[in-house]
């Protein structure tokens, strides 16, 4: 049983409770109706036993003196009460003295002949006593109560019933059609539950789809990631590899040595800006802010794009008066740009026009003046479909080899990773604007970064300890080195590099950040405790914490490094 | 109309008369005026004795005054009728009714005892508290309420009502 079902029950007894309690109050009412009546009746009789004993009094004298006009005249005082009907006065024989009767009638003679009463009327006698002796009778007919008392009255009944069954009728109307409410109310609970549970599963369905379906997304886009960079990357290794093959043979000439060395070079070249603009996608790049103003860097790399893109181009720049400068990393700035060009180029094969224009954008959201660089060609433009992809890793328009699919993806990342964003504005057939739009800083917000760089010279030999897990890249280290003319020592890890460092003394560090255990920012900052004198230089590939929270002043050199960048980072540290 | 009356106030006490006079009239209404009057209780009758209708002068009831008395008490005393002819006994009456040539005398020798006087204005005297006239062929009577409560006597408004005229 429900609870519903159970509140109806309950009631289903209720109407003959009420219609019990109305045939109660409906008795009750009769009760009260009879016993008014009679009370009524029985005190109509008393006041009427009183009149006419008062009337018996007043004309005790008069009859006592046979006086008849007097007795009238007392008589006469009651026609005022219209409800008399009649009244005698009769001597001591019986003999009518005076009277009247309200219908004009005459009186009979006698009290022996005096007709009875009707049913409506009450009928008292009074004697005449005078000094104890009987002298005489008075009797008064009165009518028992107006015919429209007697139909109020009724009419008191009938509402009296007529409340009552309407109280009944009423209580049960409204409790029927409770119960049918509740009924409803039940069946609808009931619907609305199974449509509950129905939408859940539905729910459940789709939310299991839905995460199949991310599942599948991101399988996808691992495998166009994977693919992309196992493409550019042989390409790479292929040259890399067959020249380090022809290195190999014998009697090589000298000048021939030396071109596929330098294709080596140029192929590892390639290889660290692939690597690069990846992690400059993934936001793991450090970047190395500069005030920069974006119109100097323009006009700067003028001869740049010329060259780039070629005689069928024609660029055109429209240089707004910038109130600002913009923080950014130059180098990634400038490779944003020439990727943004490099597409566009693309986009116009049969020539055009490439418009370069920076503007004022307003305040961003913390209320930073904002700067944009503008970049439109007049090429073929861009689907709605392309326009949704343009950011994504390896995702090209171009034929296989032509392009590496990251350019754009480089664009994105650089421009979230300096607080600013890219919009892209492009229809098929009327060319592309891709506009860059980039916070600006301070006036005097930040320093004045470009010191000049030391010039590189000669390094006195120096005692180096090297701290890298990696034993190919710790040996590659070494041998640069020690090609350099310094003294190097050894150490794989973090803990043991401290154990000989505070044994043996050393003129600078150059450790690896990421190594299981200590890693290099732990061991710099305790090295910096206990010899503060003994500088230490960073050197990783990507990583997370000095992104994060930077090296703590540290000069930080990047994966994969060259020889020349190696010296003067270690030079600078030294000198510092 | 008034013989049927007088028959019929007189059936008890006087079954012989079957003519009624005047004189029978005042004579059944002489009694009957005790029990409309209150008296100072001095001149009352001690405890047990009757109470006393006097007729002073000249007596034109005779024994139908009697019959009358004998029909009616006051609050169950019996009234004694007595004849006198002066007013010496006057202590013991308390309605005198008063009659004859020497009527006057009489008045003015009752005074301003507590006596309620009668007179009849067919004798042509004075006047008494209670003064019968014959009016549209009934006997009638005026009341001097004046003259009574200077006696210390009250007259019931009853009979006050009844009467032709009442002297304030």
């Amino acid at each position: 049983m429900t609870p519903v079902e159970r509140v109806t029950s309950g009631w289903r007894s209720a109407p003959i409770a009420i219609f019990g309690l109305a045939l109660l109050i409906l008795l009750a009412g009769v009760g009260v109706i009879i016993q008014n009546e009679w009370t009524y009746d029985h005190a109509r009789v008393e006041q009427t036993q009183a009149l006419s004993d008062i009337l018996a009094a007043t004309t005790a004298a008069a009859v006592d003196f046979d006086d008849p006009a007097a007795a009238q005249q007392a008589v006469d005082g009651f026609r005022m009460n219209k409800q008399v009907r009649r009244i005698a006065v009769y001597r001591r024989d019986g003999r009518v003295m005076a009277g009247y009767k309200r219908d004009g009638t005459p009186l009979r003679p006698t009290l022996a002949t005096m007709r009875p009463p009707g049913a409506n009327v009450i009928r008292v006698k009074s004697p005449i006593v005078q000094a104890g002796q009987r002298i005489g009778t008075v009797t008064l007919d009165i009518d028992r109560e107006a015919p429209f008392r007697r139909l109020s009255r009724y009419f008191v009944l009938a509402g009296l019933f007529v409340l009552a069954a309407l109280v009944v009728a009423s209580i049960g109307l409204a409790q029927a059609q409770l119960r049918r409410a509740n009924r409803e109310l039940g069946s609808r609970a009931e619907a609305l539950a199974q449509a509950n549970v129905l939408l859940e599963e539905q729910m459940e369905e789709r939310a299991k789809a839905e995460d199949q379906l991310r599942q599948s997304q991101k399988m996808q886009a691992l495998g166009q990631l994977t693919g992309g960079i196992a493409h550019d990357f042989n390409n790479q290794l292929t040259v890399i590899q067959g020249s380090a093959d022809i290195l190999t043979r014998p009697e090589l000439p000298d000048e021939k040595r030396i071109r596929f060395a330098q294709a080596i070079v140029q192929s590892a070249t390639n290889a660290a800006s692939l690597t690069s603009q990846l992690l400059a996608f993934a936001r793991r790049q450090p970047l190395k802010p500069e005030r920069i103003d974006l119109n100097d860097l323009i006009r700067e790399m003028r001869d740049l794009l010329d060259r780039t893109m070629g005689e069928r181009i024609r660029i055109v720049t429209d240089l707004y008066k910038l109130p600002c400068r913009v923080e950014a990393d130059r180098a990634q700035l400038q490779s944003a740009i020439l990727n943004i060009a490099s597409n566009a180029r693309d986009a116009m094969k049969d020539g055009g026009t490439l418009t370069i224009r920076t503007r004022d954008a307003g305040e961003g959201q913390d209320g930073k003046p904002l700067v944009a660089l503008a970049i439109e060609d007049t090429g073929e433009g861009m689907s709605p479909e392309v326009l949704d992809r343009i950011f994504e890793p390896f995702f090209t328009t171009k034929r296989t080899g032509k392009g590496t699919g990251l350019g754009l993806s480089q664009v994105y990342g650089f421009a979230t990773q300096s607080g600013g964003e890219v919009e892209v504005d492009s229809k098929p057939g009327e060319g592309s604007t891709i506009t860059l739009v980039l916070p600006c800083i301070d006036a005097d917000a930040l320093a004045e970064a470009e010191a000049p760089e030391p010039e590189a010279s000669d390094q006195p030999p120096a005692r180096i300890l090297v701290v890298e897990d990696n034993e190919d890249v710790g040996a590659f280290a070494e041998t640069l080195l020690s090609e350099l003319g310094h003294q190097v020592t050894r150490a794989s890890s973090g803990e043991e590099a401290l154990d000989i460092a505070r044994r043996t003394e050393f003129d600078v560090v150059l450790s690896d950040v990421v190594m299981p255990g200590m890693g290099g920012l732990k061991l710099a900052e305790v090295l910096g405790r206990e010899q503060p004198e003994l500088p230490v230089v960073l050197a990783t590939g990507y990583s997370q914490e000095i992104v994060e929270s930077g090296s703590g002043g540290r000069p930080v050199i990047l994966k994969p490094y060259r020889l020349a960048t190696l010296s003067e980072a270690l030079a600078g540290a030294m000198r510092r | 109309m008034r013989a049927a009356a007088a028959a019929a106030l007189l059936v008890a006490a006087q079954p012989a008369f079957a003519q009624p006079t005047d004189t029978a009239v005042k004579a059944a209404f002489l009694p009957r005026f005790a029990k409309y009057v209150t008296w100072p209780p001095a001149a009352m009758p001690r405890a047990g004795d009757a109470f006393n209708l006097c007729v002073i002068g000249g007596d034109p009831f005779g024994t139908m005054l009697d019959g009358a008395a004998r029909s009616q008490s006051i609050d169950g005393r019996p009234i004694t009728v007595r004849r006198m002819g002066t007013a010496a006994s006057i202590d013991s009456c308390q309605i005198a009714f008063v009659d004859g040539s020497r009527s006057g005398q009489i008045i003015a020798a009752i005074g301003r005892k507590p006596v309620l006087t009668v007179t009849d204005a067919r004798s042509g005297g004075p006047r008494g508290i209670i003064h019968f006239v014959v009016d549209g062929g009934r006997v009638r009577f005026f009341i001097d309420q004046s003259s009574a409560s200077q006696r210390g006597i009250a007259i019931s408004s009853r009979l006050l009502a009844l009467a032709l005229g009442v002297r304030q």
